[in-house]
């Protein structure tokens, strides 16, 4: 843990979901033997934003809401280099909806840590697309008019091959949930259920803590693509945590690309000068 | 120089395309310089289209806007362009029992031009060919008005229809002979004389602007290319992808243009050369990505095809009006280079240069081109690739060593702003690329002293790079020649542009100079256009009699950067901005009036 420990104090408020969520991406890291050099780190912008200099490794933290391309893009280049991006739900489920719908779709070798707070944390606690319905917040004194936008519904709507669900109360389970994620060929969703004790008042900590299961001790099968979806979305009387759904037949996007069939090497080591004169030949 | 033009005209989707290419590839092989340059409107079937070729046995790069021959595949042609015709020019259709308006007949007969009514539909009749074989036989007529010979484009059908079957071929071989056995019997065909053949020609290049820059894009070693379909930029987005199975590069269409951006600033950052390119609307997108990468100092290298805005504007047509959107977009204040493609040339010999500048600087290289370099087809010799030299600027495994988080974005650093960057994922210290305002280590860091130091770092960057910078480049042009540059001579008329003017104001100089020998004309072409070089304009501006600006837009953008940059203002513009790009004739013309003796 220590290789991953950083001199900056962290600024989150006590209480507050990231905390657990930074030690359990470490311990995770570490567990699976990845040094801080062979791991690229991305972030948007956001509270959990502010862990992109509480740690070690290489990292990135940008705009908001793009999180995902720019990951993305640096995996096509080396694919060698797990990468973890780590998004709001404000950024994943308004701003940038488009890159998750394509990052599914694309299934990218990469995990996505989706941080819901169920709200805009840095931004002082204005509702997001996943703040109930109704629930007073900054600039919405009665409450958003909108139906909160079902989550996981429009997940696993696009066919993922890897959804979890992880509570920032419960370390040894995000742990395993990062580490099966980082091993995963193809786009690894993986939805934080993270307090806000400031701004949520709602699904708070405890609210929280008394609602979420574990799904393997429930005998869950991940490969059941049905049953996932059913426990994904239905949380009216508990919580469904832990890996929900996974598949590994399909394989990542890099993976589909013709032109790269049969090459040993990545983009980022080919980079030189390249003879065009075939090329120009045909166009004499 | 002597130039002859022929203008084919028809609907989109009707075989415009088809005739020109064919032609212009027969008539390079027999020797001659063509540039092509292609108009059409922005749907898949119909409009109006055409397709222009203009032939010399010299160096053209720029269309005429009267023709001396035109070609119409239907009624609406000759409705719309015969005005376009030379004196004595020729039209040749295929409207059976077409009939001229009083007025369109008298303008026809004042002008002498003669009109041949093609028996295209006979002919296919006989044949009992498909109409898209009517292409052929009118490329094939046309070829046997120039006097060519028809072995060569039979030759030339045979490379091209070869691989579609025997019968496909030998149809259009038939089409062949009918459409020569038809000019020979006619009693007064309109034969046009071309110039000389030059066999230097033959061994050249027929190629796009797009494809121009795919080469130089390969060339430079770019392995990751995003983008969004988005015209004048999209044929370079085909180009590369119809490449990528030889040149093994990743290709992404992506879902938008800020994905685009976005994931060539992710692989960049990574350590490949990757990049993106667009058209206005999209860069406007891209701009919040630009400033990121701003602020993490990130190489990263954008193609910007300009078409006339604002809003959707003018898909399908050409524009210079984004070089100050170029210059001045993005949030905040951070340090950028502007180069901008006039050529087939350059288009190839600036992309290495882009991608070496985006990593000497860690900054972010805008590479302005536009829709006529982009889709414009040039007659191009091979580009020399001996001389390419990649350079990244990357610390070596020793260096590696040494460094720690903290030098990243270290502000000390003497040279010239630029810090060291090494790539994620090599064993070394490691950092945060970080968009907030941060300490060398990429910590966020909103320290007052913190936030001046570190914008004076990344700005400072501009300074070393415009020292780096060569001045505009001054094409000299006397007794219809060009000259070396010399420093001594300072042309009496200035003549100041940027991007693909270039083609078509040297085109018209060379003409003017051959028609006043005793003009000196100087063309002083931007190829660097941020930073701004100014000493070289100054100093020839003030030697000038007189200096004028010409650009494709509205404002003359280059004139608002250069007296912001230094103070000195151009009155005298040439502007156009109806999305049509300059054409020698228009240009000869235009710029005859400055340098008559009356207009001191």
């Amino acid at each position: 843990m220590k290789s991953y420990s950083c001199g900056n104090t962290c600024t989150w408020c006590d209480g507050c979901g990231n905390y657990g969520i930074w030690a359990a991406i470490k311990r995770s890291l570490v567990e699976l033997g990845i040094p801080p050099h062979g791991v690229f780190l991305c972030y948007d912008v956001g509270c959990h934003g502010n862990m992109s200099d509480k740690l070690s490794g290489y990292r990135f933290h940008g705009l908001h809401g793009r999180v995902i391309p720019f990951a993305a893009g640096a995996k096509l280049a080396n694919p060698r280099i797990p990468i973890i991006a780590h998004g709001g739900d404000g950024a994943c489920f308004s701003e940038g909806v488009g890159h998750l719908v394509h990052a599914i779709r694309s299934n990218y070798t990469m995990v996505f840590i989706l941080h819901n707070n169920a709200n805009y944390g840095l931004t002082t606690g204005q509702a997001s697309a996943l703040t109930w319905q109704g629930q007073p917040m900054n600039s919405a004194p009665n409450g958003m008019p909108e139906a909160t936008l079902p989550s996981m519904d429009f997940v696993f709507s696009l066919q993922p091959t890897f959804v979890a669900r992880g509570f920032s109360g419960d370390i040894p389970q995000m742990v395993s949930i990062l580490k099966a994620a980082i091993q995963h060929r193809g786009f690894a969703f993986v939805d934080m259920l993270q307090a806000c004790p400031t701004y949520n008042t709602f699904a708070t900590h405890e609210w929280l803590l008394e609602r979420v299961y574990d799904v393997a001790a429930d005998g869950h099968d991940p490969s059941d693509f049905v049953r996932a979806r059913a426990i994904a979305v239905d949380t009216s009387e508990r919580i469904s945590t832990g890996i929900l759904y996974q598949n590994t037949a399909v394989p990542g996007f890099y993976e589909r690309l013709k032109s790269r069939e049969g090459i040993q090497t990545f983009p980022v080591e080919e980079v030189q000068k390249y003879d065009v004169r075939e090329y120009m030949q045909e166009l004499v | 120089m002597n130039r002859i033009s022929l203008k084919v005209t028809g609907a989109q989707g009707q075989g415009v395309n088809s005739v020109g290419e064919m032609l212009a590839r027969g008539l390079k092989d027999a020797g001659y310089c063509v540039f092509g340059y292609r108009e059409y409107m922005s749907l898949i079937k119909g409009g109006h289209s055409s397709y222009q070729l203009d032939i010399s046995d010299a160096h053209i790069g720029s269309s005429e806007q009267m023709v001396n021959i035109l070609v119409c595949f239907n009624h609406h042609g000759l409705e719309r362009n015969i005005r376009d015709v030379k004196q004595g020019g020729i039209v040749l259709h295929q409207t059976p029992d077409w009939e001229w308006n009083t007025e369109d007949a008298r303008w026809l007969q004042e002008h002498q031009v003669t009109v041949v009514s093609l028996p295209t539909e006979q002919v296919l009749h006989e044949l009992k060919a498909p109409p898209i074989l009517g292409n052929t036989f009118l490329t094939a007529v046309v070829w046997s008005f120039l006097q060519q010979d028809c072995g060569v484009l039979e030759s030339l059908l045979r490379g091209r229809f070869g691989r579609k079957g025997e019968r496909v071929l030998q149809m259009n071989i038939d089409c062949l002979q009918k459409a020569c056995a038809y000019v020979a019997s006619l009693e007064k065909a309109p034969f046009v004389t071309l110039p000389a053949t030059n066999v230097r020609w033959s061994g050249h290049m027929l190629l796009t602007g797009s494809q121009a820059m795919g080469f130089g894009i390969i060339h430079a070693g770019c392995r990751v290319y995003a983008g969004y379909p988005m015209t004048p930029s999209s044929p370079l987005l085909s180009f590369l992808a119809d490449m990528q199975n030889r040149t093994r590069m990743v290709i992404k269409q992506a879902e938008d243009e800020i994905t685009a951006v976005q994931m060539a600033s992710g692989a960049m950052h990574m350590g490949a050369r990757a990049m993106t390119a667009t058209s206005g609307g999209g860069f406007d997108l891209m701009t919040e990505t630009l400033s990121m990468n701003g602020i993490i100092e990130n190489p990263i290298v954008i193609g910007l095809a300009m078409r006339p805005g604002p809003g959707t504007g003018l898909p399908t047509w050409t524009a210079q009006g984004d070089l100050l959107l170029a210059v001045h977009s993005g949030h905040g204040e951070f340090p950028r280079c502007v180069l901008s493609v006039s050529d087939a040339q350059d288009a190839f010999d600036l992309m290495p240069q882009a991608f070496n500048l985006a990593e000497q600087y860690q900054m972010p290289v805008i590479v302005l081109f536009d829709k006529h370099i982009a889709e414009a087809l040039y007659t191009q010799e091979f580009y020399d690739q001996e001389h390419t030299v990649i350079e990244r600027h990357l610390p070596d495994t020793a260096q590696l060593q040494e460094l720690q988080g903290a030098d990243r974005y270290a502000v000390s650093s003497a040279s010239g702003g630029v810090s060291p960057r090494w790539l994620p994922g090599t064993q070394a210290a490691t950092y945060c690329a970080q968009s907030d305002e941060h300490s060398g280590d990429g910590s966020s860091e909103e320290g007052a002293q913190n936030a001046s130091a570190q914008m004076d770092k990344r700005m400072h960057k501009l300074e070393a790079l415009a020292a780096q910078l060569p001045e505009p480049e001054l094409f000299t042009v006397h007794r219809g020649q060009i000259s070396e540059v010399r420093n001594a001579v300072h042309p009496e008329v200035l003549f100041l542009g940027w991007g693909s003017t270039k083609g078509a104001v040297l085109d018209a100089l060379l003409e003017l100079t051959s028609d006043n020998s005793s003009l000196i004309a100087g063309y002083l072409h931007y190829t660097y256009l941020w930073p701004l070089k100014t000493d070289r304009f100054s100093l020839l501006s003030q030697k000038a009699r007189q200096t004028i600006l010409i650009e494709g837009n509205k404002q003359g953008q280059l004139g608002m950067l250069l007296r912001q940059q230094c103070g000195i203002d151009i009155p005298k513009k040439i502007l156009k901005y109806d999305g049509r790009p300059f054409c020698t004739d228009e240009l000869h013309e235009l710029l005859s009036q400055f340098i008559s003796p009356t207009s001191g």
